[in-house]
Order: C-alpha cells, then structure tokens, then sequence
C-alpha cells in the first residue's frame, strides 16, 4: 500500500517518458488519479488514536549494513502525503501545453512527486536519504529545462544550478551525519532503524555536531534564515505550474524532516550551546527578514516567494517549541501553507499571464475586468494574513501559543510577522485590484507608459483547479480538528513520536 | 623458506598439485591461451576476415575465463598456489571477474571503433587481452615477483595500445607521456619491493606479513621501501601529486583504450595496494597511511577542482576518474572486510558507469576522428533522447545521487572510512563531491543543449549494447546493491583472514 503510494507517481513518470507522445495525457492522468485515490484510501482507512506507524512494510534492503526497506506512516506523514498527491494533480492541470513539452515535464513532476512521497514514508534513515536526495534530480531538471529566465544574462540553468549546489551542500554534509547515526547512534547497533535510533542516542557532544549536519540541510530545503538564497532565484524562473509542488510540497520535506528525524534522533544536542535554542531564534528572524523583504517586492512572483520564507518560519518556529500546541500547529500550518502558497501562485501567475506584466507597479484596477479573478484573490489574500474562519488563523494561533509556553518573547517577536502579513498582502491586493486613478500608486511606474490593461477573466478551466483549495481553507479554518484528530504522536514528553 | 627448500619442493612437484595449482589461476590461463590462439589466427587467415575472427575469439575466451572465476567463486574460492606466488582466493577471484566483464566491453566497444578509423583490429584486440592477462596476474599475484610481472604486463601492453593511432599525434604523444611516465612509476615499485625484501627476507607476502612488526618501523630502509612502493602505486592509480600524465594520456589513447584504463589501470593498482599494503604491510600501518591519507586528500581536492575547468569530455572524465580515485583510498585507509569491502564494490560501480561514459563518447566517432570536446554533445539529447538519458545516468551516478549505484558506492567507503577514525578525510571526500557536480552536470547540460542540425551517431551496435548494458547496471545495481556489496564483502575476507 505505503509502496503504491510512490511507486505509482515513479512508474507513470516512466511510463509517460517512455510511451509515445500521444499516450503522455491519459497515462499520466491515470497516474494523477490513482495516486491521489491511494492517498485518499490510506486517509480513509488509517486508525485515528494510535501514535505508531501505519501500513508498515518491512523488508532488508541490504543485509551487510543492516539496511531495511522500511515504510510507515503516521499522522504527520499522512497529511502530507495527501497534499502532496493532491497539489500534483493541479500543478499538471494548470501546466496545460508547457513550452510545447509536455511529456518530459509530465513525466519529471510525476517522478518528483513519487521521491517527495517516499520522504514522508520512510521509516528507515538511509531509504529516507535516498528519497531525500532522489527528489532533487526531476526538480533540477524541471527547474532548468522548464524555468523561465531572469532577466538579462541569468538563465534558468543558473538558477537550477545554483538551487541544486545550495542543496547539495546541506545534503552531503547530512550523509555525513546518517553515517554518524550509524557509527555512534542506536546504542551500538549499527542500524538505520529510526525506532533504534530514537530509543538510542549518541552522547550529547555527538549529538552536538551531528545536529548541525542534518540541521543545515534541513534548514536549506525549508528554507530557513538565513540560507534561503537560492529561493528567490529558483522561484523567480520557475514556472508557475511547478511552483505548486515546488512551494507548496517540498519545503515541507525539510520541516517534516526537522519535526521526524531531527529532535527525534538528537533530542540534545548540547556543547558550547544548545542547538534547540539556535533554530527558533532563526524562525524567528525568517519571519521579519521574509516579511519585511516580501514588502521591498515589485515583481509580484517574487513577493509571494519572499511571503512564503516568513510562513516558513512560523513552522519550525512551531516544531521547535516542544510542546503539542506548537507541533501540531506547525503540522497544520505545513498543509495550510503549501494550500494558500499553491493558490496564490496560480493566482499571481494568471494575473501576470493576462496582463503580461510581473511588475505590481503597473498593473492596477484590474477587479472590474476580473471579478472572479478579484474575488478568488481576496479569499487568498486573507487566508494568507491570518483571518480567523480560514484556515491559516487556526495554524499560526497554535504555533504561536505553543511557542509562548516554550518562550514569551519568541512570540512576541514573531508577532512582528503577523502584523507585517496583513501590510504586504493587503498591499499586494489592493494594488493589483483597486488602486483608482488619482490615488497613489505604491511605487512610480518606471517606464512611464500605461498601466498594463487585463483582458479577460479566468476561464471555467482555471476556476475548477481553484476551487478545490478555495473550499480547503474554509473547511481546515472551520474544522481543523479534521486533521489534529490524527497528529496524537506529537508533542509531550519528549517529540519522539513513533512509540 | 631458503632457496634450497624451494629448489626440494620443485623437484618432489607432482602432477597432482600441478593440476590443482593450475585450476587456481585458470582464469588467467584461459585469457593468456585465448591470446596465443588469436595470435596464431591472426598469422592464418586472409586480411579482410582477420578483425572480427579475434573479436569472437577474444569475447569467448573472456567469457570462459568470466566462467571459470564464477565456477570457483560458486565453490567457495580456491587457495593459494605455486608456492605462494599465485592465489585462487576470492580477492583474486573478485578481479578476474572484473577484469572479464571489463575485457568484454572493451572489445565490443573496440570492434566498431577501430573499424570506423581504419585501424588494424587483430592487433588491437591481442594487446587488450594481454592488457587483461597482465590486470588479472595483479589481483590473483601473492608475491612480490608476480606483482611485478603482472604490472610489467599490463603496463606494455597498454603503452603499444595507448600509441595505437599512428598518424595522431596527440596519441603518439600520449604512448611517449605514458612509457616514461609509467617506466618511472615501476621503477620506484621495484626499489620499494627490493627494499621490503630486504627488510623481510622474502618476496611472499604471507611471509612478509608475518616478518614484519611493529618494531621494524624504525628499520629506514624498510621504511623508504614503504615510501617509494606508495609513490609507485599513486602514480598508477594517478593520485596527485603524481597524476600529471593522465589527463593528456587519457585524451591522446584511442577512446577504447582510454575507457580501458580509466577501469582497468585503477582496479588493478588497487588490487596491488589491498594485497601489499593492507595484508603484507598492516604492521607500518601509520606509516602508508599517512601517505596515502595525503595522496587521497590531494587527489579529491585538486582532481574536483581541475575538472571544473575543462572544456574536453576526456580530459574532464580523467580527473574526475583522479578524484574518484581519492574516494576509494578512504576505503583502502580504514582496512577491514567494510573498507576492502566497500572499495570492490566502488570499483565494480565504477567500472559500469565510467565506462559507459567513455562508451558513449565512442558513439561519437566518424571518420575523421574523435569528438570529444563538450561542444560536440550538444544535440545528442534532441536526437536520441535515449542516449542523452544514458550519458545523464552516468553522470549522476558517478556523481552520487541515489538511488543510482555510484551513491552507495560513496556511502560505503564513507561509513567505513568514519567507522575508523578517517572522519576528516569524509568530509573532505563530501565537500569535494559538491564541486564535482558542478562538472558532472555541465556533461549533462551540453548533452541536452539543443542543436539545429541532426546529430551524427555511429550506429554499429557494439558500442551502443556496451553503452545499454552499462547504463542499465548503473540503475539496477543502485537498487540492489546487496548482491554485489556481498560480494565485495566476500572478496574482502582473503585479506582479514590472512591478518
């Protein structure tokens, strides 16, 4: 079942990428469906209450290092998965007839959803880093071969490239660390056994400098303060059908892998200084530092991008308050994120697509050309500053009570961010939709030409692939409990979560 | 044991053990009986029928001796023979293996390519199965006479071939670069085994293992014979500061030959460095260690960094294969059945997939010549979107990305060079590794560089099976790298059971 759930997406991106061009819609929409009935069905039947992996598949992988194919899922992993499989589809809805290519870019997306899938399943150390690392190959690709380029001399190949170094960097120092973890973890077992090596830790000054491995990748992929550099490159190129998986899903699998693998495995990481102290006190400047550059944006792409380094921050701010509150708020505020992230970019990107423009200094009054487009953006915008009823309200409120009851002044700073959300994103909104003549623009138009005039609203086709995330953020803004109901593995005593 | 001795066994040598030492190195018989038969045919037939007569013939005898060594390993791995001068052990066993699959390639590959540039072929084929005879004599040699005797065969055999385009220059050049070059690297070998013969008092390295102690390390000849061994050794496995040769001998040799090498050279010069360091020589570990600890350390930092730079595939794959060479001295460093172990399995990773690099550049070929430079790519991808997947597998697995089989080739020289202390060195081997990507994927980016005009593309099918059978390993291997990991395991045991 666990191995379905990213063998399918795997081998339908083969397929698709072997089968001639004519097969390219129907088996990859085949593969779209049933990966997200798989993931649908695994929700379905999964036993709420219980704090244990799920659908467990046990089978060695190689006997000599004690290697196992180990998958299991829980709560946490679930949701992701879920959102993963149903953010696949819409980034492949939306991509249409991408640059004339659309076998490669099918196929590829197909296998970066399977590799970002079996992060969230593995229950082995060493099958999730293969995952881990595996994900990167279709995303380099699809980020090169399909990225649009930046401007003058900056070509997609750059970003992708640049976006693949500053992973690596983090990725292959960590491979360090899971050799670590199999040389001084786990009690001497030798094992990549996640339940071993939870049970086990390494001695504290180990733990110290095995953290800081595992905690740079991670902290790359989310991406947190102060190592998200290649973020606004790599968004800037992207195309916005890829930005749905490439926001809304893969910087989760760095969050779920600090929140799954490191304050599991190092729970104290302690020498000249506590780690566990470091990461929130950078969540914290992520959320200013992401907020405040989200405000200096003119291109619309890019703000959205920026907004998405401040929310980041609020989930390991989240995840790093040790405590139920703040973990499973920070859970929640991963599916809402990658839901109002994905929404926002398909949103931005149409605009821009219509008005041929990425520039928010020139595009203004657009609602009454646009009201669909106007009214869809306004349910967006305020689910992505926090109103209450949506569903990123419920999120950030649990992750910020969470971290006052680690530290007062944690939440008081990020606080900072939630006043800066309303300021950028309000911003963004009324600029684009409202701003009349005679009122001031937010920035001199450079050019001094027109305003760039809308042409037509959103079709049908468009609003279909909204809908689904429309509806989403009210129904987790109402009802929430819909997934913290499943997340009873997180939080006290310690976050070791697979009992 | 005296000379006399010798002289005794010599004469009371019955039939009996005549057989059974002979089934002990059957392998290397069968190669050097399939090299004098294809001498013979050679002399026989008419002109025209001559090449592709000795291509069957060598292919068969390879595949017998592939048979042989597989038969033996089946039963368990034979001993010791000839008075300790030849083993059947599994060490031995585990590289006439690799050398078969290895000479098979090559002649395949070869059998195309020297019809396309007009070279004699019977010739070309007998110097590659002496080529083989010479590399298989290295892994199976348990004294320090026949080590030599396999290096000296392998060694000429590669000069004539290395210079085997006459009217080329550059390959001339390169025979002239290598003869020198190479006859200098011997000539340290056989200062450093004369001096360990006098230090031990025997060329058997059971007896040389036995002889030597701790205490020796304060003998200076015994020690500048250690020295000047490692110098020869890291010349051949061109580890810098000695591997100024390979770039321009690697770009000058016909491509088979080039191919050739990159595997065969390496995997026998660390068959020779596993038999004389890590089993005769254990006692001045600190010692060669700490010059091979240098040698590795050098060879992936200027190795990573020179191939950043170049603009010939050749060239960029000849310090790459530099650099490569320092991650398998990680496992020649922490000793044991992981490191033995984990450096069989690299060389076996590495023999697919830098060969079929080397292969695919064969595919290349015209008539005019070699293309070998990165320009000359571009365009492959568009044509045979097969091929660009195949050169962009190979790429990726040497430069480690799960789930291809150069990853796990890296994860088990690192585990094992971190299990004994050569923590350093990994990270070292990690940092540098991020750099080689940076090269890798400049391969891969010229390969899907699109070209207006159509691609030219030797069509014959011995360099494309080679290129396939390469690329399918990489991946299969990857996924179960159990099997052959097993192997390298069992390999390893002559070697710690000798201790």
């Amino acid at each position: 079942m666990l191995t379905a759930l990213w063998l399918v997406p795997v081998a339908g991106g083969v397929l698709v990428g072997l089968l001639p061009r004519r097969w390219t819609r129907p088996v990859g929409l085949l593969t779209l469906g049933v990966g997200l009935a798989l993931a649908l069905a695994v929700a379905v039947l999964f036993q709420r209450g219980h704090s244990g992996y799920q659908f467990e598949e046990y089978v060695p992988w190689i006997r000599d290092y004690s290697i196992a194919y180990h998958m299991g899922i829980d709560g946490i992993g679930l949701w992701l998965v879920l959102l993963n499989a149903l953010l696949t589809v819409i980034a492949i809805l939306a991509a249409g007839d991408r640059g004339g290519r659309p076998r490669g870019f099918i196929a590829l997306i197909l296998m970066l959803e399977g590799g970002m899938a079996g992060v969230f399943l593995a229950a082995d150390l060493l099958l999730f880093y293969v995952f881990w690392e595996a994900q990167l190959i279709p995303a380099y690709f699809l980020l090169w071969q399909w990225g649009e380029p930046r401007g003058e001399g900056y070509t997609a190949n750059a970003a992708a490239t640049k976006f693949l170094l500053y992973t690596l960097v983090g990725s292959l120092l960590a491979l360090v660390g899971v050799i670590g973890e199999y040389v001084y973890g786990g009690g001497g077992a030798h094992t990549f056994d996640l339940r071993t090596l939870a049970a086990h830790p390494p001695s504290d000054a180990i733990q110290f400098g095995l953290f800081f491995l595992f905690a740079l990748a991670f902290a790359i992929k989310v991406p947190l303060f102060p190592f998200h550099g290649w973020l606004p490159d790599a968004y800037a190129v992207a195309p916005i059908p890829l930005l749905v998986t490439f926001a809304g899903v893969m910087g989760k699998t760095g969050a779920y892998a600090m929140l799954r693998i490191l304050i599991p495995l190092l729970p104290h990481p302690t020498l000249w200084w506590d780690w566990n102290a470091v990461m929130p006190a950078l969540a914290v400047l992520g959320i200013a530092w992401g907020a405040l550059m989200a405000l200096a944006q003119r291109d619309v792409k890019l703000l959205v991008a920026y907004s998405s380094v401040s929310h980041m921050g609020f989930i390991v701010l989240g995840i790093f308050a040790f405590n139920q509150q703040g973990q499973q708020g920070a859970v929640l505020q991963m599916v809402n994120h990658g839901i109002i992230i994905a929404a926002l970019f398909l949103l931005v990107g149409w605009v821009s697509a219509q008005t041929g423009t990425r520039d928010r200094a020139l595009m203004k009054d657009l609602a009454p050309r646009m009201p669909v487009t106007a009214g869809a953006f306004l349910v967006v915008t305020l689910a992505a500053l926090g109103l209450p009823i949506l569903n990123s309200f419920v999120g950030e409120f649990m992750t910020l009570l969470g971290a006052w009851q680690y530290a007062p002044w944690l939440a008081v700073a990020a606080c900072l961010g939630l006043v800066l959300a309303p300021v950028y994103m309000l911003r963004l909104f009324q600029g684009l939709m409202y701003a009349g003549p005679g009122e001031q623009l937010p920035a001199p138009m450079p050019h001094g030409g027109e305003a760039a005039v809308a042409r037509t609203d959103i079709a049908s086709r468009e609003l279909v692939l909204l809908v689904p995330l429309l509806v989403l953020m009210f129904l987790l803004g109402l009802y929430p409990y819909l997934l913290t109901q499943a997340m009873t593995s997180l939080g006290f005593p310690l976050p070791v979560p697979w009992r | 044991m005296t000379t006399y001795e010798v002289a005794q066994q010599a004469i009371t040598y019955t039939l009996e053990q005549g057989g059974s030492d002979l089934r002990q190195i059957s392998p290397i018989a069968a190669v050097t009986v399939t090299l004098l038969v294809a001498m013979l045919v050679d002399l026989v037939l008419p002109a025209r029928r001559r090449g592709p007569v000795v291509a069957i013939i060598s292919v068969v005898g390879l595949l017998v001796a592939l048979g042989l060594a597989g038969l033996l390993w089946l039963q368990g791995g034979g001993h010791s023979a000839y008075f300790g001068f030849a083993t059947g052990d599994n060490l031995a066993l585990f590289f006439e293996m690799l050398f078969s699959v290895l000479g098979i390639l090559t002649v395949i590959v070869s059998h195309a390519y020297v019809r396309r540039r007009d070279f004699l072929e019977a010739e070309f084929q007998v110097l590659t199965l002496a080529a083989v005879a010479g590399m298989m004599v290295l892994g199976a040699a348990t004294s320090l006479v026949t080590i030599f005797l396999g290096l000296e065969l392998l060694s000429i055999a590669l000069y004539v071939a290395c210079g085997f385009a006459r009217r080329d220059t550059t390959s001339q050049e390169a025979a002239a670069k290598y003869l020198l070059i190479g006859g200098f690297a011997s000539a340290f070998v056989l200062y450093g085994m004369a001096l360990v013969y006098g230090g031990a008092g025997s060329t058997r390295l059971t007896d040389i293992a036995q002889r030597i102690g701790p205490n020796d390390a304060t003998n200076p000849l015994l020690l500048l014979g250690v020295l000047l061994l490692g110098v020869g050794f890291a010349f051949k496995i061109s580890g810098v500061p000695f591997h100024q040769w390979t770039p321009d001998v690697y770009q000058g040799a016909p491509l088979p030959v080039t191919a050739f090498m990159s595997v065969g050279t390496k995997a026998a010069a660390f068959a020779m460095i596993i038999r004389v360091f890590d089993y005769a020589l254990p006692s001045l570990g600190a010692e060669w260690q700490a010059l091979l600890a240098f040698v590795a350390a050098a060879s992936m930092i200027v190795g990573n960094l020179l191939a950043i730079v170049q603009t010939s595939v050749k060239r960029l794959l000849a310090y790459s294969g530099i650099a490569q060479g320092g991650y398998m001295l990680i496992g020649v460093l922490a000793g044991g059945q992981r490191g033995i172990g984990a450096v069989l399995f690299y060389l076996f990773a590495y023999l697919f997939m830098n060969f079929g690099a080397f292969a695919m550049l064969t595919v290349l070929v015209t008539s005019e010549g070699e293309h070998d430079r990165l320009d000359d790519l571009h365009g492959l991808a568009d044509s045979y979107p097969v091929l660009g997947v195949m050169m962009s597998i190979f790429m990726l697995s040497l430069a480690g990305f799960p789930p291809l089989v150069g990853f796990f080739g890296k994860l088990f020289l690192f585990t094992a060079g971190v299990f004994t202390g050569w923590t350093w060195l990994v990270i070292i081997a990690v940092l540098t590794s991020v750099m080689s990507v940076a090269y890798y994927l400049r391969v891969v980016y010229h390969v899907w560089t699109p070209q207006v005009e159509a691609r030219l593309v030797d069509r014959a099918p011995g360099p494309l099976i080679a290129v396939g059978v390469s690329a399918l390993l990489s991946v299969a291997l990857g996924i179960l790298p159990a099997v052959v990991l097993g192997a390298g395991f069992v390999g390893a045991s002559p070697v710690i059971a000798g201790r």
